[in-house]
């Protein structure tokens, strides 16, 4: 895939999706449905972008190195970079409209199908080995918790994980 | 910037596509310095983000291959798809009206995109365009004791 066809890619799954994460679903039937990322760079990157620092959607920069080196991440991140500031001439030219009740409901009925999306996403991922084993249910089940209830960093999470990989994967 | 024009920002940026954080950079260098502000607030912000993400992904690359790194791999691959349906969770919390009946309503919207994805196997921007169709005609309406009115 080259750079401009990887940025097509980048663009439309942030124009279209509302905060960070939920860029995925778009993501993930772009790039891993034709084989040009593999679920194990999907699983990778998301795990970055919740370690690394700034914004969790900074996990498309981290997709983007795996699939195509430095100027993936680059075009991941002029592509993560773009969607969100129409925000600004938008209102500039229309606040009062932005805080009507039928642009209340728009976005919100694009949060709530994108909620349905990304929860059948993660399901893919916990199941994206065929048959995951009664260990990595589990594991599942307690990310689930821990990241609902927020009291845990995300890097502890995932250090839980790896080391139940080391443990249990072998 | 007084709080109750952050309070409004902060509205606006969650109306934006992508990363809600950016959409409030802009925002607010926008309000701070014009342009100028927003190219500034939005590089400050993202630039060095994205270079730690890199050299992390960039220095994970190096052991992706090796056995130590696939084993770990199979404990952190269930833990991110935890992660993913618990961020699923969160966006329904924030997203959904208080009112029981409404409540109800926009849970049921998110499970049948859920059941739609899941079953049907219904294309990405065939669910978010629907989303969009059915909050528009009718997910707008909220009883007035909502979050919108602390805003401000």
């Amino acid at each position: 895939m080259d750079a401009l066809a990887l940025f097509a890619v980048f663009l439309k799954a942030s124009a279209l999706s509302l905060g960070g994460l939920s860029s995925l679903p778009l993501l993930r039937a772009d790039l891993v449905a034709p084989g040009i990322a593999t679920d194990d760079q999907v699983v990778q990157a998301i795990a970055i972008g919740r370690i690394s620092t700034g914004p969790n959607g900074l996990y498309i920069v981290s997709l983007g190195y795996l699939v195509a080196g430095v100027v993936g991440a680059t075009m991941a991140l002029i592509a993560a970079s773009i969607p969100p500031l129409l925000i600004v001439p938008l209102t500039a030219a229309a606040r009062r409209w932005m805080l009507t009740t039928p642009v209340a409901g728009l976005v919100r009925g694009v949060a709530l199908a994108t909620a349905g999306l990304l929860a059948a996403t993660g399901i893919g991922i916990v199941m994206a080995t065929g048959a995951p084993s009664w260990w990595q249910l589990a594991l599942a089940a307690i990310a689930v918790v821990l990241t609902y209830r927020g009291t845990v960093h995300p890097a502890i999470v995932i250090a839980i994980g790896a080391a139940a990989g080391l443990a249990l994967g072998r | 910037m007084s709080p109750r024009e952050f309070g409004e920002a902060w509205a606006l940026s969650q109306l934006s596509p992508g990363i809600h954080l950016v959409a409030l950079a802009g925002l607010v260098g926008r309000r701070a310095a014009g342009w100028r502000g927003v190219v500034a607030a939005v590089a400050g912000m993202m630039i060095p983000a994205a270079a730690i993400t890199v050299a992390l992904t960039a220095a994970y690359a190096l052991i992706a291959a090796s056995p130590i790194a696939r084993a770990a791999l199979a404990g952190v691959a269930p833990v991110t798809g935890g992660m993913t349906i618990a961020t699923a969770a969160l966006l329904v919390r924030t997203t959904a009206r208080r009112s029981r009946a409404h409540a109800a309503i926009d849970v049921g919207v998110c499970l049948a995109s859920l059941g739609a994805a899941v079953f049907l196997g219904i294309p990405t921007l065939g669910a978010i365009g629907a989303g969009a169709a059915i909050g528009a005609l009718a997910l707008g309406r909220e009883p007035p004791t909502s979050r919108e009115s602390s805003v401000g």
